[in-house]
């Protein structure tokens, strides 16, 4: 099969991370290194009315600690939210300031107070444990929908009733009317669970201040370097971007929680500055717990109208979006255009509208997280659906397909436009697959064995590549969504591609090569991908979103046509054609139909060489690229779920679980399904086991991995994964993007085939043993009582 | 400071180092050999696996001055020359890895259990990787091809082992 | 974290409520406790060593007595700063009543709270905690003013005995 487009090809980068030579951030040492540790404040919500750092600073070692009145005083400016979100009256949102260490307030556990620079790690923490920081406690905000009552804890001044803002979207009126005038509303209040994001590698920053040039270097753990330079620059105003570095090198997991700028970056940065030193912080697992940006935490109600003939008439969906006590650069936009402009899933939808309203509590901020938003807009209207479809006695799978969107594109009342899709097909690929056919007879099979089985779908749709810049900018976004490429033929033939997207475990290294090799039929090991290094790549918009494909790799192949035609003009010279006449194939430029022909390195050195170029052609084979999509992508698909419970303990096993998948043209369909496994397993973590606790003081409770379950191996089973493919028609390669598919779409079809195991839609994510069993209890009580 | 005297990846190496230092950081911060990963501080994630005497422990829980004397093996040992191990290919293979930072706890884990499994003359199925994992934490793959890579590496690893007789 | 607890110690009121306000026996019936000096008729700071969990902390803090109702019942309450592993506090309401045969009956509640490392990583803990450590501290109170009393149970445990990493 090669090395082409659609061919397994394994990936290039394992070799170092196989054999251990993979080069992570904490895995880099400067010389004159010193070592960060962080003051954090244990109280949910305090004044901070004294900073003794005496004790510290008599330790033999400690370098200096800094506080926040230094850093502002030096003019580091404030972190931002870069989405401008307006409320329904029209006022824009209550953005509080966020000093990377805090001044005056600390507003969750764990925010920064002040920072100890030292010889060695662990002296550094030592002397952080010597800093006293004097607080008075205030009360705390922690739960959403209490925050927004009337006398809650004030988080900042100018969010009155913690308020950020009360967004609206689609129509009120019309959509109230569909719903009165409805043969039946499905009614549900639905909670999604909060989430901790848990890349395995832990945040990590190493800064560089280099006096002589005025230069500072940040090797750092992101998913976007250059945005983490631009923000760097242009709001933190921590050096101009010409002074300023970013390198992410191997950076091991982000989904999503790396995206964002967050105050230890900024102070390792500063703190180089000032002490003249290489700067290096690494987090534990107990600060990412405290300390990375949270996903989810959304409380909802939903109204689900059908007619007589059980077609859907309007949609309403109220959410509450807990925001923590900050907002992070993404968040206004996650629970927004992220979230509720796929309110019409993948169905035709007549009326719809959403109102969502933002809030301030004093926990950790909340941000995207792989689906960011998505994940809690789907769960809502696939839950809805297999209520709707038990309420009204009728087959869910068939409920759905009647109300399909069959034909494209199709106009959303939600703002978006579907391109193309087979929602169908996806649904009988995934239900072949799955057998539902013999699900009747497993069921009784298990009942004999005294387990409950039960089967749920999900069929989920997503908006990806995050684009038109235009179209966001008019949104409210503070950047662009394009990405950018450069292609560079070097005078041997060798390639390398300089990627805006960054890679950290999608196999960019393999992936995109693929589509090189493709394209020019030039071996795949001559190919190279340069990404994460702000030198390097001029700019870049990073990965996040399911956009490396769609539009990172849309870039490339922009940069390639360039390539293209400045070698058919090379070889048409040379080989005395027409363009037109010129064709590459297999590492070779040929003239069609003759034997006349270049091999491709012949090209490359020609064009460094310039002895013998057409008239007027610069010397040189290199060319760049920026693509900016003309829509977003709608990857979409159909998961099944089936499940056993064990009546006597709550436990439930998940026994299969399918997914057939729509993501447009697939480059590589070994690691297209990696994505679906990873992003299936994190759903599965959320139905079944994850949830961030703070008790009603603030305190994060759930701070290691003792007490926030993650999905471990025998949680989870083997996955059936299927292939439906509709072309996106947007993007030259025709591909949607699969990166959180999984996340998305797993929850409702878990939760959907716990449901239909227990004979209750009582139950919540995550769905522990012991909520399954009480659910069970109730039941049984109740039909004990009929 | 006590001096630690370890075989690492078959060379003796000897440090004078505090008495509180990690086996993870002598080897990551005093040996330079930073492909054993420290993912958590309660010992749940695995990142941290090294073969101590031949046996997997996690790094993190061990402290290098209560093992002075002993034989260490850490990722970068595993392979022989430029001659992956059984457990390496499979990996590759497939594609039981994507960001790399569970990976060689995963990897050192792997070889541990597929020794005990055969020296116990006890079948390694897919359920027992699955439950033997219990102390490796992968976020990015959902196990599924770990637990292929692992299980097809058991069968590679006899043929290592046919090989060498 | 609420709980609730009641002895019945064989001294009278008078002698218990007197033990009440001494520091040296509450210095002695304190688990973990180093120090506990008198800062005022009602006040006193105190240095106490705990381990929940895998968190182990010397606690610097001040105790304070209010709510007094000699000899019959006082709040003591007392907050605690265990540097990065966090902080606790709390407080007890103790009552005091005569029986007939001129034992006393201590009856107690209490509320207490934790946070930073210690919640983060002990929360599982505090509860079952806390109630070993409340029934230590009675038990030795009882033990002190009641030595035939029967023996306070031996549930030395792991709680400040063994070591483990400090935090």
């Amino acid at each position: 099969m090669g090395t082409g487009i659609g061919a397994r090809v394994k990936r290039k980068e394992d070799r170092r991370f196989i054999t251990g030579k993979g080069k992570y951030t904490d895995d880099i040492r400067m010389e004159n290194q010193a070592y960060a540790a962080f003051v954090r404040s244990p109280h949910a919500h305090a004044k901070v009315t004294g900073i003794d750092k005496s004790a510290a600073l008599a330790m033999e070692g400690v370098i200096d600690v800094l506080d926040g009145h230094q850093l502002t005083g030096d003019g580091i400016g404030n972190l931002i939210c870069g989405w401008a979100i307006s409320s329904r009256d029209g006022s824009p949102m209550n953005m509080g300031a966020w000093s990377a260490l805090a001044t005056e307030k600390v507003r969750y556990v764990g925010d920064a107070v002040a920072v100890v620079i030292a010889e060695s790690q662990a002296l550094a923490r030592q002397a952080a444990e010597m800093v006293e920081v004097s607080y008075e406690e205030l009360p705390a905000a922690v739960f959403a929908d209490k925050a927004l009552q009337p006398g809650a804890p004030q988080v900042h001044d100018n969010a009155p009733g913690n308020l950020i803002f009360d967004w609206v979207i689609g129509e009120e009126e019309a959509t109230e009317a569909a719903l009165a005038g409805s043969a039946h509303v499905v009614d549900i209040d639905l909670t999604n669970n909060r989430l901790s994001p848990n890349p395995m590698e832990p945040r990590a920053a190493v800064a560089t201040y280099d006096e002589a040039e005025d230069h500072y270097t940040l090797y750092t753990t992101s998913q976007n370097p250059h945005v983490a330079r631009l923000v760097l620059s242009a709001f933190y105003q921590v050096a101009p971007e010409h002074k300023l570095r970013v390198i992410a090198p191997d950076v091991g997991g982000g989904f999503g929680s790396k995206i964002y700028i967050y105050p230890e970056e900024i102070t390792c940065l500063w703190a180089s500055m000032r002490t003249q030193r290489s700067v290096k912080w690494t987090g534990d697992r107990s600060e990412a717990f405290m300390t990375d940006a949270h996903g989810r935490d959304h409380i909802s109600n939903v109204k689900l109208g059908f007619d007589a003939d059980h077609r859907i008439t309007g949609l309403k969906i109220e959410t509450i979006a807990n925001l923590g006590a900050y907002m992070s650069l993404f968040s206004s936009v996650t629970p927004t255009y992220l979230h509720a402009t796929l309110y019409s899933g993948q169905y035709v939808i007549p009326h719809i509208f959403g109102n969502v309203k933002a809030v301030y509590t004093n926990t950790v901020p909340v941000d995207a997280y792989r689906g960011a938003g998505r994940p809690e807009a789907c769960y809502m209207i696939e839950r809805a659906m297999e209520v709707a479809a038990r309420q009204l006695g009728v087959d869910p799978a068939e409920l759905r397909r009647k109300n399909f969107i069959n034909e494209f594109p199709y106009q959303t009342p939600v703002i978006l436009t579907y391109d193309a899709g087979d929602f169908g097909g996806n649904l009988d690929k995934a239900m072949k697959a799955a057998d539902v056919a013999g699900f009747a007879a497993r069921k009784a099979e298990a009942a004999a064995r005294g387990k409950l089985r039960g089967m749920g779908y999900s069929c989920y749709i997503e908006a990806c590549g995050i684009a038109p810049s235009a179209a966001v900018g008019s949104l409210g976004s503070g950047v662009g969504l394009w990405e950018s490429a450069e292609v560079r033929v070097n005078p041997v033939g060798t390639i390398e591609i300089l990627t805006g997207s960054h890679s950290h475990g999608q196999g960019h290294e393999t992936t995109f090569a693929q589509i090189v090799s493709d394209r020019f039929g030039v071996p795949m090991e001559n190919v190279s991908i340069v990404h994460g290094d702000t030198d390097k790549v001029q700019f870049g918009m990073g990965t996040y979103g399911s956009r490396s494909g769609a539009v990172g790799m849309s870039a490339i192949v922009k940069a390639m046509d360039k390539i293209e035609a400045k070698v058919k003009k090379i070889a048409a010279h040379q080989l005395e054609a027409s363009e037109d006449d010129i064709v590459i194939e297999g590492g070779e430029v040929k003239v069609k139909g003759t034997d006349r022909k270049l091999a491709w390195h012949e090209i490359g050195l020609a064009a460094y060489t310039a002895h013998n170029l057409p008239p007027d052609m610069e010397p040189g084979l290199k060319e760049g690229a920026f693509y900016d999509p003309s829509n977003f992508t709608f990857p979409a698909g159909c998961y099944i779920a089936e499940v056993e419970v064990d009546p006597d303990t709550g436990v439930t096993e998940i026994i299969q679980f399918t997914a057939a998948d729509d993501f447009g043209t697939i480059i590589n369909p070994m690691i297209v399904e990696g994505q679906v496994h990873g992003g299936v397993a994190q759903g599965i973590g959320q139905a079944l086991l994850e949830q961030v606790v703070y008790d009603e003081d603030g305190q994060l409770i759930t701070g290691s991995y003792m007490d926030y379950a993650m999905p471990r191996a025998d949680d989870v089973p083997f996955y059936t994964i299927e292939h439906n493919t509709t072309v996106c028609p947007s993007n030259p390669l025709g591909i949607k993007g699969c990166g959180e598919a999984g996340a998305i779409g797993a929850p409702p079809a878990v939760i959907n085939a716990i449901t239909d195991a227990i004979g209750t839609d009582a139950l919540s994510m995550p769905a522990t043993p012991q909520k399954v069993w009480m659910a069970l209890q109730s039941t049984a009580s109740l039909q004990a009582a009929e | 400071m006590t001096q630690v005297t370890l075989t690492v990846n078959g060379k003796s190496v000897s440090r004078d180092v505090p008495d509180t230092m990690l086996l993870s950081e002598f080897l990551r911060e005093e040996l330079r050999l930073t492909g054993t990963h420290v993912g958590c501080d309660t010992s749940q994630c695995g990142a941290c696996v090294v073969h101590l005497d031949g046996r997997a422990v996690k790094s993190c829980t061990a402290l290098a001055v209560a093992h002075s004397g002993s034989a260490v093996t850490t990722i970068e040992g595993l392979a022989s020359g430029k001659t992956l191990h059984p457990m390496q290919e499979a990996f590759n293979e497939h594609h039981g890895l994507q960001c790399g930072f569970c990976t060689t706890g995963m990897i050192m884990t792997g070889v541990d259990m597929v020794n005990r499994y055969k020296a116990a003359g006890k079948a390694l199925t897919p359920e027992a990787i699955r439950k033997e994992l219990e102390g490796n934490i992968c976020r990015c793959t959902g196990y599924h091809n770990i637990v292929k890579a692992i299980e097809d590496a058991a069968t590679r690893m006899d043929g290592m082992a046919q090989a060498a007789e | 974290m609420d709980m609730t607890g009641e002895y019945r110690i064989g001294a009278p009121r008078t002698e218990v409520w007197a033990a009440l306000n001494d520091p040296a026996v509450l210095k002695a019936c304190i688990p973990g406790c180093e120090e506990l000096d008198k800062t005022s008729d009602t006040s006193f700071e105190a240095k106490v060593v705990q381990k929940i969990g895998p968190v182990k902390a010397r606690f610097a803090g001040t105790v304070e007595l209010a709510n007094i109702n000699a000899p019959e019942s006082y709040t003591i309450q007392g907050e605690g700063n265990g540097g990065v592993a966090g902080f606790a506090k709390g407080a007890a309401d103790v009552h005091l009543a005569e029986n007939e045969d001129g034992s006393t009956t201590l009856s107690y509640e209490v509320h207490a709270t934790v946070g930073g490392k210690l919640a983060r990583l002990g929360s599982r803990l505090i509860d079952s905690t806390a109630t070993k450590l409340a029934t230590r501290f009675f038990e030795a109170f009882q033990a002190h003013l009641d030595p035939e009393a029967e023996a306070p149970r031996s549930d030395e445990d792991e709680t400040d005995a063994a070591a483990g990493p400090s935090a």
